[in-house]
This record gives structure tokens, C-alpha cells and sequence, in this order.
């Protein structure tokens, strides 16, 4: 990843007709950076990544890609590619024709096509796959298709919009790996739109938390993940505890909970339940302030049985302010 | 699965009778004693090929026969291309104006077709409302649109194109719009997008909608009988004036036959698009 901005938007706002939308975004991203826009649906991520490819106009505000703008530009003439949920590919064209297609309309000779397709097709492992239609493929494979279709085009930006949530949890966590490859490999500068933390977590250089059409927070997945900078932030990335204070609210970790026998830790308690997770066990513990998750090793975890008095204490916390909980 | 007892075949046969022998009697029956009487020769001697011969020889008979078939490749033509331009904006414009047509278009389905016809003739015979409002203007418009092909044409437009672009409307909002913001997303022009993604998507669709449209027009009846002229007819005319006017039995049976081997070829046509599933269309 250099330090060289690829992408820029300046200022953008897009409204719908009943006010939803994005506001005032500003965003840079890197050559060969990965970021993803993170929210629940409706929060305007997917309107960000349409803008960006043409599909959307913007209001005001300029989107700049290698410092010149596009916003102006119909899709078709913006050097960015795009890949939807499902149904990218042409159903009526195989598997070549598909990844043809876009070369033809640049009238690139038929031998360099051939040359470039077939290459393309090893670099995603689907060699042998030319002359199959989509619905004769699954879902994983037509998304690397539909995703090497677009890197053969060499876009300045990939944009990705959910291309792995139709498929199921273990081809997910597959695809998520090798685009991940592809893209350092091939030093792609990608925006990324998800709803799912995990997946933002795994893959990005930089994570975008967006609320409502405005971004809450951009960092790395470590800084949103131990310093989220408001309570949204710090419930919608992993597992959080929230404590209601009169004038604040704690946040804590799970991992971050230490659970005592006898009253060494400052919040009393009764063991709720506890629930074993694989190599860590979540122990639900009632307390004055509600229910509060700790996360234990396994070893540690038969130790405590429901009913039994115990107290907590944490190693790392966050505190926010009441006024700012509006959110 | 357990095999069939003699008694339960009896059942079933006792089932499918009442609708086999129902068919039989009104369908079957008839298409039959058509056919032999088509066949029959006019002295009574036996069996000819003389009608056929008459349809395909006779001038006035094969007037009325390329008379019709103008009239029904106009209408198919027409109605599939207008059709087509409609479902295209109904389907891709996101506007009052589209909406409002959206759901409107259908409404000429809902009108008897003998009231629509003489509704029409108001509008347009040479005294009618379009000659009316040209005299407000000091002129004497005449739209010449009866008795002859225009005014049958016009009328079938009229009744097909809401079925054609109800027909077309369905195939077009079956293509995911991914699809074609893919397309553009490469690199594609709307031209190209429509050539090469909505046209071959859609085509199959437009195909049945064509069929429909031709078997429903190549025996029209009252549309030609109210509006249509004297010389030439329309077959369906034709073939009335024959059994009802001249008692020419065999001829109208030749004539049925005839009309029933043109739709034919559109059932074909038809059920060869419906059949063949290309490669891509195969689940």
C-alpha cells in the first residue's frame, strides 16, 4: 500500500426524496488500500459505493479518482468496477463470453483477449470453467467470476458491494481469503460495503463505521475494535458489555471482565449460566447494572456453577458521556 | 410404487370419461366431419382436392388470403414494436408518468371487443369525432380509416398491444437490474446494453407474444366484419359469407382447414421456442 491517494470524496452528499441518505462525506483512500464501509442496512454504504460508480449522481460534493473527478461521468467511462450481492453475470453468456465481454467493447485483439482471460482464469483457479453458463456454476464460483471479470478490466477502484453474503459461512470465510490475496498481490485499491463486522474486521486495511448516512468513525480494525470513539461504535464492532451509569455508560469487553470468587472485584454478582464457545467459554453473570458477558478460558470455566456468588472486575474499559448517547 | 389393480384402472377410466367423451362429441367430432367435408367433391362422386385448389387458385380467394395475412403481419409487427418501446419505458422510468401508464395499460383487455370497435368508428369514420374537430378549425379532415386495412389494423393495434406489453412488460422486469448496471459498469452504451443483454434475455418472451398475436388475428372476425370492406375480406369473413350466405359447406370447411394450418404454424413456432431450452436457461 503506498502513500499515494487514489480515491477522494470531497464533501459528498446524496439525498433521497424522503431525506434518507448520505451527508457530507469525506473519505480518502490509499493505492492498493482495502476499506470497508460498515453499517446496519439503510446506514448509506451502499449509496457511498453507487455514487462511486456512476450509478447514483451526487448531490454536491466531488468524488476524485487519481485527482481528477468523475462525478460527472456516466458508469460506463469511470475506470471503476463494480460487483454486486448476486446476479452479476450475464446468464445468457458463458463463462468466457462473460469475461469477454468488457475487453470486446475496448476492442482488444482476439488472441490478447484469449491470452488475458485464460490467465485471469488461473489466477482465480477456474480454469476449465470457460464454457459453463452461471446458473450451471454455485454461488462462490459465480462471484470469482464475477470478480475477475471485473479485475480484468484493471479498474483504477474495485468496488465490492456485499459479494460474499448470499454465500454460505465457510465459502464466505474462503472468498474473503483469496481477495484478500488478490489484493495485495495485485495491489487493488478497493471500498468494500458490508454489514457484517466480522467480515470488515478480516479483510480491511481500514474500517469505515457508518450510522445513518454519516461516518462514526475510520480506522484500522484494531483501532475501532479497542478504541471505538462513541457507544455505537463500541456496541456495533464485537461483543460489549454497556453498564447505565447516572452521568455515563461504561463499555466493556467481555474479554475485558474478570470474574472473582468472594468480593475482591468491585461489582457483585450471581453466576447466570455458562456456555462453552470452543477454546473460550461465555459466562453470563446477573448483576445490579443487568446481565454482564465475560468470556473465560476453557479450563477456567468449570469452576463457576449458576447460583454462585461471585464479583467482577475489569481490566479495560470505556467510558461516554450521557449527552452524547442520543445516538 | 404398488401396481395397478384391473379395479383401479377402472376407476380412473371412469374418471377421465365424462371429459373424454365431452371432448370427443364437441372437439374432436367436429374437427373430423371439417376435415372429411373439406375433402368432398362437388358433384358428389367422392373425395378432391377441388376447394383446396379453389382457396389457392380462385382470385378472389387468394386476394382475401394475402389480404389477411398484410393485415396480420402489419398487426404483429406493429403491436410487438410498440409493445416492446412501451414495456422498455415502463420497465426502466421510474416516473408518475410511467407509473400512471403502468397501470393503465391494461384497461382496453377489459372492454367487450364490439363495444370497442364501434367506439373506435365514432372516433374515426370520416363524419366522425376527428372530422368534428377539425371543422372547429375551418377544415374537413377525412381519416379515410374505414372499411379498408388501415382502419382493421388500427383496431387491432388497439386490442394487442396492451396483451403484448403485458406479455413483454413480465420478461423485462424478470432481468435483474445487476445485470444491466454490470453491463454499463464494462464499459457498455444503452445500445449495446439493449442489443446485447435485454434483447437476447427478452427474446424468447417476444416470440410467444408474436404467436399469440398472429393465431388471434388470422381468424379475427369482428373487427374486419364492422370495420372491413366489401373487396377484399379478411378470412374469418370470408369464411362466414361462404357457410352462412352461400351454404358452401365444403368450401367453408376447406377454408377452416386452411385458417387452422396457418395458426398451426404459429403453434409451432410456439411450442418449438417454449421446448427448446437453450443451454443457459436449463436450471
Amino acid at each position: 500500500m503506498g502513500e499515494k491517494i487514489k480515491l477522494e470524496i470531497r464533501n459528498m452528499t446524496k439525498l433521497y426524496k424522503n431525506n434518507d441518505g448520505v451527508r457530507n462525506i469525506n473519505l480518502k483512500v490509499k493505492e492498493g488500500e482495502l476499506i470497508t464501509l460498515l453499517g446496519p442496512s439503510g446506514c448509506g454504504k451502499t449509496t457511498i459505493l453507487r455514487t462511486i460508480g456512476g450509478f447514483l449522481k451526487c448531490d454536491s460534493g466531488s468524488i476524485l479518482i487519481d485527482r481528477k473527478p468523475i462525478e460527472h461521468l456516466p458508469p460506463e467511462k469511470r475506470p471503476t468496477s463494480i460487483v454486486f450481492q448476486n446476479y452479476n453475470l450475464w446468464p445468457h453468456m458463458t463463462v468466457y463470453e462473460n469475461m469477454a465481454f468488457g475487453l470486446k467493447l475496448r476492442k482488444i485483439p482476439k488472441a490478447e483477449r484469449h491470452r488475458q482471460i485464460m490467465e485471469m482464469l488461473d489466477l482465480v483457479k477456474m480454469t476449465g470453467m470457460e464454457k459453463k453458463y452461471p446458473n450451471q456454476m454455485s454461488g462462490g464460483q459465480q462471484q470469482r467470476i464475477a470478480i475477475a471479470r471485473s479485475l480484468l478490466l484493471k479498474p483504477e477502484v474495485l468496488l465490492l458491494d456485499e459479494p460474499f453474503s448470499a454465500l454460505d459461512a465457510k465459502i464466505r470465510s474462503q472468498m474473503r481469503e483469496e481477495l484478500r490475496k488478490f489484493q495485495i498481490d495485485l495491489n487493488i485499491t478497493v471500498v468494500f460495503v458490508t454489514h457484517d463486522q466480522e467480515e470488515a474486521m478480516a479483510l480491511s486495511d481500514r474500517i469505515v463505521v457508518m450510522n445513518k448516512g454519516t461516518f462514526e468513525q475510520i480506522g484500522t480494525p484494531a483501532d475501532v475494535y479497542n478504541n471505538p470513539v462513541n457507544k455505537y461504535v463500541a456496541g456495533f464492532i464485537g461483543d460489549m458489555n454497556f453498564i447505565e451509569l447516572a452521568d455515563k455508560t461504561i463499555a466493556v469487553r467481555p474479554e475485558n471482565v474478570l470474574i472473582h470468587r468472594g468480593t475482591r472485584g468491585g461489582i457483585k454478582g450471581k453466576i447466570r449460566a455458562t456456555m462453552v464457545l470452543g477454546h473460550y467459554s461465555e459466562v453470563t453473570v446477573d448483576t445490579k447494572h443487568g446481565i454482564i458477558k465475560a468470556f473465560v478460558s476453557c479450563e477456567n470455566s468449570n469452576i463457576f456453577h449458576p447460583g454462585e456468588s461471585v464479583s467482577l472486575s475489569f481490566t479495560k474499559f470505556h467510558e461516554y458521556d450521557k449527552k452524547d448517547l442520543a445516538s | 410404487m404398488e401396481k395397478r389393480t384391473w379395479k383401479t384402472n377402472l376407476f380412473i377410466a371412469a374418471m377421465i370419461a365424462p371429459s373424454l367423451i365431452l371432448t370427443m362429441g364437441i372437439i374432436i367430432y367436429p374437427i373430423i366431419n371439417t376435415i372429411v367435408t373439406s375433402f368432398r367433391s362437388s358433384d358428389g362422386s367422392g373425395f378432391s382436392l377441388e376447394y383446396y385448389k379453389f382457396i389457392f387458385t380462385d382470385k378472389i380467394a387468394v386476394n382475401n388470403i394475402t389480404y389477411t395475412m398484410g393485415i396480420v403481419i402489419v398487426t404483429v409487427m406493429g403491436s410487438i414494436v410498440i409493445s416492446y418501446l412501451l414495456a422498455l419505458y415502463l420497465r426502466f422510468t421510474d416516473s408518475k408518468i410511467s407509473k400512471f401508464i403502468g397501470t393503465m395499460y391494461l384497461l382496453p383487455r377489459f372492454i367487450p371487443q364490439l363495444v370497442a370497435v364501434y367506439a373506435m368508428i365514432t372516433v374515426i369514420r370520416d363524419t366522425g369525432l376527428l372530422n368534428r374537430i377539425s371543422r372547429l378549425f375551418g377544415k374537413d379532415f377525412r381519416p379515410g380509416l374505414m372499411y379498408n386495412a388501415k382502419g382493421i389494423t388500427l383496431m387491432n393495434l388497439w386490442f394487442n398491444i396492451p396483451f403484448a406489453t403485458m406479455i413483454i412488460v413480465a420478461s423485462l422486469s424478470a432481468i435483474p437490474d445487476s445485470v444491466i448496471e454490470s453491463a454499463r459498469d464494462v464499459g457498455a452504451k444503452k445500445l449495446n446494453v439493449f442489443f446485447k443483454m435485454i434483447l437476447p434475455l427478452s427474446f424468447k418472451d417476444v416470440m410467444i407474444a408474436m404467436t399469440f398475436v398472429f393465431m388471434s388475428n388470422v381468424s379475427a372476425f369482428t373487427t374486419p366484419y364492422v370495420i372491413g370492406g366489401n373487396n377484399p375480406i379478411m378470412l374469418g369473413v370470408y369464411l362466414r359469407k361462404q357457410f352462412s350466405e352461400y351454404a358452401n359447406y365444403e368450401l367453408a370447411a376447406a377454408l377452416s382447414v386452411v385458417m387452422f394450418l396457418f395458426s398451426s404454424v404459429s403453434a409451432v413456432i410456439y411450442i418449438y421456442t417454449n421446448l427448446k431450452e437453450k443451454e443457459w436457461e436449463k436450471v
